[in-house]
């Protein structure tokens, strides 16, 4: 789960914070295959990159072992996702390659009202990510 | 030495018979053998003689009468002094042996002691039983079972001892072979006769086979499962799905108009707590919402409990735009308050009894008797109708047929606002999945019912006629449609929190027994599903239409029609085993049931920063007698269950309060907290007082429960005594100082003189400065807010306001210092002035503030654990080693101490005295009048002194739920803090460590840091 973070400022300005209360929803995704790991900023960072080396090196002889695992960063976990990626690669000698591409992820905040006569509103907010994918070459 | 002999030997006379003693024994022996004419007679009657010919004036009768006993007693025992004991007995020949005897007297005596022996022998004195006295080689296998395997001799009594053992045992039902108890209806008047007390849910037969049972709020429900299943529990909430079956929460219906619902119900609740029923997203029907009751119009107090509540959606077919329909869901324990109040505030009070009852005649015993039950409950207590729970067992197919009309089945109508309420509780199942994987599940388990294409002659015959009608109608079909669309949508979305809180959708499905898998599988999410993205980002943005939220189970003659209707398993399965290919889809075709649900989103954790959407899911609305029939495909789809113990969890971890444990002012919360508190007593008493806490030293008032009202009271008077004290002298120029180091004012000036009275502390030296610097306190405002405190000595509240709460959890982070801090404090929230608390705490004198605790460091604590202010010097510690675990309470001595010695000793002196007595008259004296109620060693007895200094620190409050939390990874502990004392403590604290508290549990002496939050 990707924590996204965005400028509080914007909320204040558009709506007022006496009748809208605005709770941020989990942004959408697809469901996790094995070998897709999501980034966050609350899980300790060397776990990370060890989980990360886990799913590539496969049990104990390598069986199980993925040939490519996609990392996922969303908003501040971007850093924290390359940065990963780039351990990984150090780590390996030139065994692991980096393939990267960015998006836009969709979020969605509820402002849950705080009268009754008004609406629940959504607002989308944009916020960028990252999808590293991290594959084994064989050297030449 | 002589007299252990004695006392020796008088053990061994104990069984005797009183005119056989062991000195006179050899007597008696000797006199069988004389009597027999046996050859040495002389030893006995040497010996003999003395006691016979002493005896033989007031033994002419030969009856061992008791006084003679006694007199005998004392005599033989002279005897046997005389001879130097009693094994030189036999052999004595100092005795000069007689000159004479008479025949007659001689062997009447003699056949007196031969028929005392005999009944001695014949009354065994042992504990064994008769087979287990005889010797070894002489037993036989199955002696105890078999009486004709003992010799013939023994039979009589072994045959009276095995005739005793059975009336012994409990009474056993055995007027009825195993088969014929098996026999379904038989099966049925038991299960009915065992429900009577504690209703039974539908899935209790499942449930009893694999979880511990609980009886409570007058169900039987699952408390946890009896395998070990703490974790994995956890993991279905959060990575997979969990099940419960919340069929107890009981169902009321309200159905008038809707301004007069309105009305009625505004004045029990306020939207100081949040969005009332009258929510316009709620209003439409679109989304269930939540809501506080309480008494009409006595907010913020007399709190009533939480419900949660859905209107039926307007604008749907069959509905008329003028009455509506309100379903208010709550827990079982605050039914009967919320009733009463909402009958009274909708002036209904006349209760509709249109039915009559007519007994059918070809009722199964079951019904017949479910029937009689049924008018007894309802003229008797207009209580909690669950009665046709018992007839609504998946064994049972006609269910409450002909013993009630089900439209009224508990109503009440109000003349004046024309407002109907009925109590639809056990109407429905209520099915609740938590976690990510309950998409798949619903959509895997759940197939929209099919659409039937009419025609003409099938209409009269199939049972399942209201959804032909419907299939007519092309406007409901059209709707049908979508609500499937929307339905199949889910599938492709990975969590349930990424839908609208509080979703309502509504859904007609077909019998999902029809594709039960053939083994118990787990689903997961299919990837080619989640491709339609623009559909399901228009789902995730609006939400359920409106109209998609109509379902059929809003209808009651529906209901009922499709709960009769439902083909049992047996019918079910007989066709599947008609099947030309076994295994093969079923097809029923127009008979297949049709059964309407209704999806509700739950949303999970929706407070707070972290963990959001965490235990969100769905609930799953059926109609009666249809639990088991979806609760099995559920499992099959890989379904986790849990039971009470899982809400407890789920609702810790999602860290909102739960029903009806953390609800200190409403009157169903006081009960279980008196229950609770006797069961934890009574368990604590149950071991031996060196095998327990003692916790008086450990300086534990109350170990299990939370003296609410005393906390409160006590900060109460905390705040108001330093108002006298002449320290109040600075003029108020706390603003500044309060941008300054973010300590805006200290309330009350005078608090630390008064705590270093208390108790003499560290504590009070070091704030002393603190406080004689920051002090102001303008004398007006001191007295205003003791005049108004004691003007609303009002009883305990919970503070539940939104606005404050807000205000308050903004206060309680730590503020990084430095002007910035206040600044930006200041541009949403008020600051921490004296003022904004003054004002806080005038609405609410003596109010409880949730809060949440995380532990810094190691500790998990449970329930009851003590919430204390940190002491400056504690703060400092901690700022210095940030590894420092907290400080450690002094042991307390025992001031009962001297006083259970002394109840000890009267107890044995009593005790000595009785025995005395008993052996005196002969008889036990009755127990000694109860004198001052007994002391229990280790517990505070009789009033409570002032709870908050009894302790090194400052009590502030108490947990109510605790435990390690492994959604966090650390101790978590929700709990309520005294209102008054948590500004106080706030005010003190400077920025950084703002909110940092200590948390002791109630065996231990060692506090822990904590931080407290407030989620609002």
């Amino acid at each position: 789960m990707a924590e996204n973070r965005e400028p509080r400022g914007t909320v204040e300005a558009e709506l007022d914070p006496v009748e809208y209360t605005p709770r941020k929803r989990l942004p959408h995704r697809l469901p996790p295959r094995p070998n897709d790991i999501y980034v966050n900023m609350k899980t300790g960072f060397k776990a990370q990159p060890g989980r990360c080396q886990k799913l590539l090196d496969g049990g104990a002889r390598g069986q199980n072992a993925c040939s490519a695992i996609y990392i996922h960063g969303l908003g501040l976990a971007i850093n924290r996702a390359i940065n990963i990626a780039l351990q990984l690669q150090a780590g390996r000698l030139g065994s692991l390659q980096v393939a990267a591409t960015t998006s836009t992820v969709e979020l969605v905040d509820e402002l849950e009202p705080e009268t009754d006569s008004r609406e629940p509103l959504t607002r989308i907010r944009n916020n960028s990510a990252v999808h590293l994918r991290v594959f084994r070459v064989t050297p030449k | 030495m002589s007299n252990a002999k004695e006392r020796k030997h008088a053990k061994k006379m104990r069984n005797q018979p009183t005119n056989v003693t062991l000195s006179s024994g050899f007597v008696a022996d000797s006199g069988v053998k004389h009597h027999n004419g046996g050859g040495k007679p002389f030893q006995s009657q040497k010996e003999s003689h003395p006691g016979t010919s002493r005896q033989r004036q007031t033994r002419t009768t030969h009856r061992p009468l008791p006084e003679s006993d006694a007199k005998e007693q004392p005599s033989s025992r002279v005897t046997f002094r005389k001879k130097g004991g009693w094994k030189a007995g036999p052999e004595g020949t100092s005795q000069e042996i007689p000159k004479y005897i008479t025949a007659s007297t001689f062997a009447q005596a003699r056949a007196a002691e031969i028929s005392a022996m005999l009944k001695a022998v014949t009354q065994k004195s042992s504990n064994s039983l008769v087979f287990q006295t005889l010797p070894r080689h002489m037993r036989r296998r199955a002696m105890s079972h078999n009486v004709k395997r003992l010799p013939r001799r023994l039979r009589e009594i072994a045959q009276k001892e095995a005739e005793k053992a059975v009336h012994q045992k409990k009474e056993h039902s055995k007027n009825k072979c195993h088969k014929a108890r098996r026999c379904h209806i038989n099966r049925i008047l038991e299960f009915n006769r065992r429900q009577k007390k504690n209703k039974w849910l539908e899935t209790h037969i499942w449930h009893a086979k694999r979880f511990h049972m609980v009886k409570r709020w007058g169900y039987c429900l699952g408390e946890r499962p009896t395998v070990k299943s703490h974790r994995a529990c956890y993991r279905a909430m959060t990575s997979r799905c969990l099940l419960q079956d919340l069929s107890y929460y009981c169902c009321l219906e309200l159905e008038g108009k809707e301004e007069e619902i309105l009305k009625a119900l505004s004045s029990m609740c306020s939207i100081d707590t949040g969005l009332t029923f009258a929510a316009v997203h709620c209003l439409s029907g679109k989304c269930q919402g939540s809501v506080m009751l309480y008494r009409a119009n006595k907010y913020p107090l007399e709190m009533l409990g939480p419900v949660t509540f859905m209107w039926k959606a307007q604008g749907t077919p069959g509905d008329t735009a003028e009455s509506r329909q309100l379903w208010i869901w709550l827990h079982p324990a605050l039914k009967q308050d919320i009733l009463e109040e909402i009958k009274a505030v909708c002036q209904c009070m006349e209760p509709t009894k249109a039915t009559v009852q007519t007994p059918d005649p070809l009722l199964t015993p079951s019904q017949e008797k479910s029937q009689v039950d049924l008018p007894e409950e309802k003229v008797g207590k207009k209580r909690k109708r669950k009665d046709d729970g018992e007839n609504a067992q998946p064994v049972k197919k006609v269910i409450g047929d002909g013993t009630r009309d089900p439209l009224q089945p508990y109503s009440w109508l109000s003349p004046a606002t024309g407002i109907v309420i009925r109590d639809l509780s056990m109407e429905m199942n209520r099915f609740r999945l938590i976690g990510p994987l309950s998409h798949s599940i619903l959509t895997e388990a759940l197939k929209a019912a099919s659409i039937h294409t009419v025609r003409g002659e099938d209409t009269e015959k199939t049972p399942h006629r209201w959804w032909i009608e419907t299939c007519k109608n092309p406007d409901s079909v059209s709707l049908h449609r979508r609500q499937e669309a929307i339905f199949e949508l889910l599938g492709g979305i990975t969590s349930p929190a990424e839908i609208p809180a509080g979703t309502i959708l509504g859904l007609t499905v077909g019998d999902p027994r029809i594709n039960l898998p053939q083994k118990r599988s787990k689903v997961l999410p299919n990837p080619e599903k989640c491709q339609d993205n623009e559909k399901v980002r228009q789902l995730l943005l609006e939400g359920v239409p409106v109209e998609c939220s109509h379902s059929f189970l809003w209808n009651q003659d529906i209901c009922k029609s499709v709960t009769e209707n439902k083909i049992s398993d047996q019918e079910l399965n007989r066709k599947r085993s008609e099947l030309l290919v076994p295994g093969s889809q079923l097809f029923l075709g127009p008979h297949e049931s049709k059964v309407p649900i209704l999806l509700i989103q739950q949303p999970g954790k929706v407070t707070g920063d972290d963990q959001r959407g965490w235990g969100s899911g769905w609930d799953v609305l059926l109609p009666k007698g249809w639990g088991m029939a979806f609760w099995i495909p559920f499992i099959y789809r890989g379904a986790r269950v849990g039971g009470l113990k899982e809400t407890l969890v789920h609702s810790q971890y999602k860290r909102s309060p739960n029903v009806p444990d953390d609800f200190p002012d409403c009157p169903a919360g006081v009960l279980f907290a008196e229950e609770q508190a006797k069961h934890l007593l009574e368990k604590y008493k149950r071991r031996p007082p060196a095998k327990r806490p003692n916790y008086v030293k450990l300086g534990t008032l109350a170990p299990f429960y939370c003296p609410w009202e005393q906390l409160t009271r006590d900060w109460e008077s905390r705040v108001q005594a330093p108002e006298e004290s002449p320290a109040a002298s600075s003029p108020s120029g706390g603003e500044s100082g309060s941008s300054r180091d973010g300590v805006p004012h200290v309330p009350e000036p005078g608090r630390t003189a008064q705590l270093s009275d208390d108790q003499g502390t560290p504590l009070c030296d070091s704030s002393e400065p603190e406080g004689v610097m920051d002090t102001d306190g303008p004398a007006g405002v001191g007295t205003e807010e003791a005049a108004s405190q004691s003007a609303a000595s009002s009883p305990l509240c919970v503070l539940r306001s939104r606005r404050l709460l807000r205000q308050l959890s903004a206060w309680c982070g730590p503020r990084p210092g430095g002007h910035q801090a206040t600044q930006r404090a200041g541009r949403g929230q008020q600051g921490l002035t004296r003022e904004a608390c003054l004002a806080m705490l005038d609405g609410f004198p003596r109010a409880l503030v949730w809060v949440r605790l995380a532990l810094l460091g190691k500790g998990s604590p449970g329930p009851h654990t003590l919430i204390c202010v940190p002491a400056e010097e504690d703060r400092l510690q901690l700022g210095r080693d940030r590894l420092y675990h907290g400080p450690q309470e002094p042991k307390h001595s025992d001031p009962f101490k001297s006083q259970i010695r002394e109840q000890k000793e009267k107890k044995k002196l009593e005790k000595r005295l009785n025995r005395g007595r008993a052996v005196s008259e002969g008889l036990a004296e009755g127990s000694p009048a109860a004198g001052p109620q007994p002391l229990t060693p280790g517990l505070w007895s009789g009033p409570l002194p002032v709870v908050t200094s009894h302790c090194s620190r400052v009590l502030l409050g108490f947990v109510t739920q605790g435990d390690f939390s492994m959604a966090v990874g650390c101790g978590e502990a929700l709990g309520f803090v005294s209102l008054t004392g948590l500004l106080d403590m706030l005010s003190r604290q400077p920025g950084l460590d703002r909110g940092l508290v200590l948390l002791r549990p109630p065996a231990s002496l060692q506090y822990r840091f904590a931080r407290i939050t407030i989620e609002v």
